[in-house]
């Protein structure tokens, strides 16, 4: 029995950072109709900022992650400012030319970052990173918990975000019709900047929550782009509660994958539940909650 | 504007083109004054530190022979030729195509992971290119009748835990063991390996079971595993794996009496960096160590450190002495063409620092050294060497203490 608690309780730790690092993914995806390749590399970018500010200044970890979610606002509006909007903008020869972008800037990054820092794998470890406190027999990971609930927080502030400010609406209405928002009124690059800004610096966040407990390497993006990229087609796109359901979904379901079935077997479990939601519920979460 | 930034964008990515590829094309001026060897391994990618540290080493034993005059043989130069591979086979396959057909070169070698050598290896044996295997430890590899594949610093993944067994029967005793192993070719290989000997032997396998290289939380792996109480735990990794095992283990107070890695992760200080105190008394098999007794090992690992300010570790090793063999292989060749390179590697008898290197055909194996393994434990934050006894640096300590009584 503790092992099912234990699977259960670790499956919905980290589903919770899985889900933070999805919202910046769905947000974008929602909004802009991209399919954002480098939001990976982004959170691999964000990892890298908050270990610089440890390893340099001694910034904790949680503290640092502002300062990297700060940065990786400015570099994500930037790409967008630069970069993204220009194809956008333009009606290309091909629809795709959008992925080829994201993939570019996504090696630019890793490159980069390879170029800096070496393919070292770094880890940043706090008195707290290997802090467990027991409930009965099993164990549940300090560092875990903390960045779950760090990252619930977040998700609630970016739900009344949406929902309750004017700049939130603005957003929700250029993800629901880009032209009938130009025709409002609405400044739709000014939004789209903004909406991937803000895709960028909760990538940035849920990096540095898992920084204390994993490790960091410059190709450690397409991890993190694979999982968010299930989690938003199982919640639905451009859905805050869809990623949420769909993080912790993903999270419990390859913890319980990995204690049943096997550990090799992990990835193949996201998988099957990526498929079977394409094939029965292709809207994702989000159409069960409208019906 | 528009236009003019187009143009730049164009103008760029130009040259990014010449410049990536470019690596290769320059050298095809080279004429009659060099003899190429290509080198694979995985600069990029996620084992791109083992690969770095294989370039270094090799770039290390280069520079040391160059100052001694044989780098050049009957007037040409050696010139070694990287190539990533990026841990993917399709990559590596392309690599090495490239290298024999259209870089010509005399020789290959390189190969870290096993799935990427056994590419490699099967695109030399077929163009009949000889193949120095440095890292890639697949037992298969060598048992394909190949004549073209030669492995000589690296050991065939089952033969890693010699030492090992001989420790068991003396000492650890085991009644129940765990297999845990990484679900890639390295890792099954060696499993499967440490399964045959239990069972040969007697002992209880009580859990057994792979898993994705990468993943955050091995918790639920290792509580399962724990349910079933094993007196010791075989664990295959690569490192950073290695170290959130062992981290995980310590926060879920699970204990054995002792944890013993199959090489790989679990000797590189990487791995004591990033488990912290939670390396303490992980035994490991390994089939080098900085203080062995072949002549130039300590020497090595200084100059390694010194030039890279890092420490090596055994895939090092096996770089830098893979270069000793291929720099004398090429010095008493006859001719420098493949066959003759491939007649002289067969006739190598090498002291280098992983000890003698012969290539000999045995137990089904085809150009294969015969290895040396030893099992090392971390002690106070020192690799020490626990067995073979006549070698051995620091008593070994068995059954470890439990976490909370450390």
């Amino acid at each position: 029995m503790h092992l099912l608690g234990q699977t259960l309780i670790s499956g919905f730790l980290l589903g919770g950072m899985y889900a933070l690092i999805a919202i910046g993914m769905t947000l974008i995806m929602g909004v802009m109709k991209i399919v954002n390749l480098a939001h990976g590399a982004l959170v691999m970018v964000g990892m890298y900022v908050t270990y610089i500010c440890f390893v340099l200044w001694h910034i904790n970890p949680y503290a640092g992650m502002f300062i990297s979610m700060l940065l990786l606002f400015v570099l994500g509006s930037l790409i967008q400012r630069y970069m993204i909007n220009r194809l956008v903008e333009v009606d290309s020869i091909l629809p795709e030319n959008q992925v080829l972008l994201t993939v570019g800037i996504s090696l630019v990054l890793t490159e980069v970052i390879r170029f800096i820092f070496k393919s070292d794998y770094l880890s940043v470890s706090t008195g707290f990173s290997g802090k467990t406190v027991f409930l009965g027999k099993m164990s549940v990971s300090v560092p875990m918990t903390i960045g779950f609930v760090i990252a619930m927080v977040f998700t609630y502030l970016l739900h009344l975000f949406l929902n309750r400010t004017d700049l939130g609406m603005t957003i929700r209405a250029t993800a629901q019709d880009r032209d009938a928002a130009v025709y409002m009124g609405v400044n739709v690059s000014r939004v789209t900047m903004i909406t991937f800004g803000l895709g960028s610096a909760f990538a940035a966040a849920g990096g540095s929550l898992l920084l204390p407990m994993f490790y960091l390497w410059p190709d450690i993006g397409h991890l993190f782009t694979a999982k968010a990229f299930i989690i938003t087609i199982l919640g639905g796109m451009g859905s805050t509660a869809g990623a949420l359901l769909g993080g912790l979904t993903l999270g419990i379901a390859e913890s319980l994958g990995a204690t049943y079935i096997s550990m090799g077997y992990k990835d193949v479990v996201g998988l099957v539940v990526f498929l079977l939601v394409l094939l029965f519920m292709p809207g994702g979460i989000k159409s069960l909650v409208k019906r | 504007m528009k236009k003019i930034s187009s143009i730049v964008l164009a103008v760029i990515l130009v040259f990014t083109v010449m410049l990536t590829g470019g690596c290769g094309n320059s050298s095809k001026s080279s004429a009659a004054g060099e003899v190429k060897i290509g080198v694979i391994l995985p600069l990029t990618g996620s084992e791109a530190m083992f690969g770095t540290m294989e370039k270094n080493s090799f770039q290390l034993a280069y520079d040391e022979l160059k100052a001694a005059g044989k780098t050049s043989v009957g007037g040409k130069e050696i010139k070694l030729m990287f190539e990533d591979d990026q841990s993917k086979q399709d990559v590596a396959k392309s690599a090495a195509e490239k290298l024999i057909n259209q870089d010509k070169v005399a020789m290959l070698s390189g190969g870290y992971s096993s799935s990427c050598t056994k590419v490699i290896a099967g695109s030399a044996q077929t163009m009949g290119v000889p193949f120095l295997v440095v890292t890639g430890s697949a037992d298969d590899i060598t048992k394909q009748g190949w004549q073209w594949v030669f492995r000589g610093a690296a050991a065939p993944a089952s033969k890693y835990t010699e030492a090992l067994w001989d420790m068991m029967d003396k000492v650890i005793k085991p009644k129940t063991a765990a297999i845990i192993y990484e679900n890639t070719d390295f890792g099954t290989s060696s499993a499967k390996a440490f399964r045959t000997a239990c069972q040969k032997k007697g002992i209880n396998i009580v859990f057994d079971q792979s898993y994705e290289s990468g993943a955050i939380d091995f918790k639920p792996m290792l509580a399962n595993m724990g349910k079933s109480n094993p007196d010791i735990v075989f664990a295959v990794s690569y490192v950073m794996d290695a170290a959130m095992i062992v981290k995980q283990m310590k926060e879920l107070n699970l204990n054995t009496k002792l944890f013993i890695g199959g090489g790989a992760g679990y000797t590189m200080p990487e791995f004591k960096e990033n488990a912290g105190n939670a390396s303490d008394y992980v035994a490991s098999t390994t089939l080098w160590i900085p203080n062995v007794k072949w002549p130039g090992a300590k020497d090595y690992f200084t100059k390694y450190k010194e030039k890279y300010n890092k420490e090596p570790d055994y895939h090092g090793a096996q770089a830098y002495a893979t270069m000793y063999v291929i720099a004398d292989a090429m010095q008493r060749a006859k001719e420098l063409t493949p066959a003759g390179i491939q007649k002289s590697l067969k006739e190598t008898d090498l002291m280098t620092i992983m000890g003698p290197i012969k290539f000999e055909d045995w137990d089904g194996y085809t150009n294969q050294d015969k290895p040396n393994t030893y099992v090392v434990q971390w002690l106070k934050g020192n690799l020490q060497v626990i067995w073979p006894q006549d070698v051995s640096t620091a008593k070994y300590v068995f059954p470890v203490p439990k976490w909370n009584e450390r």
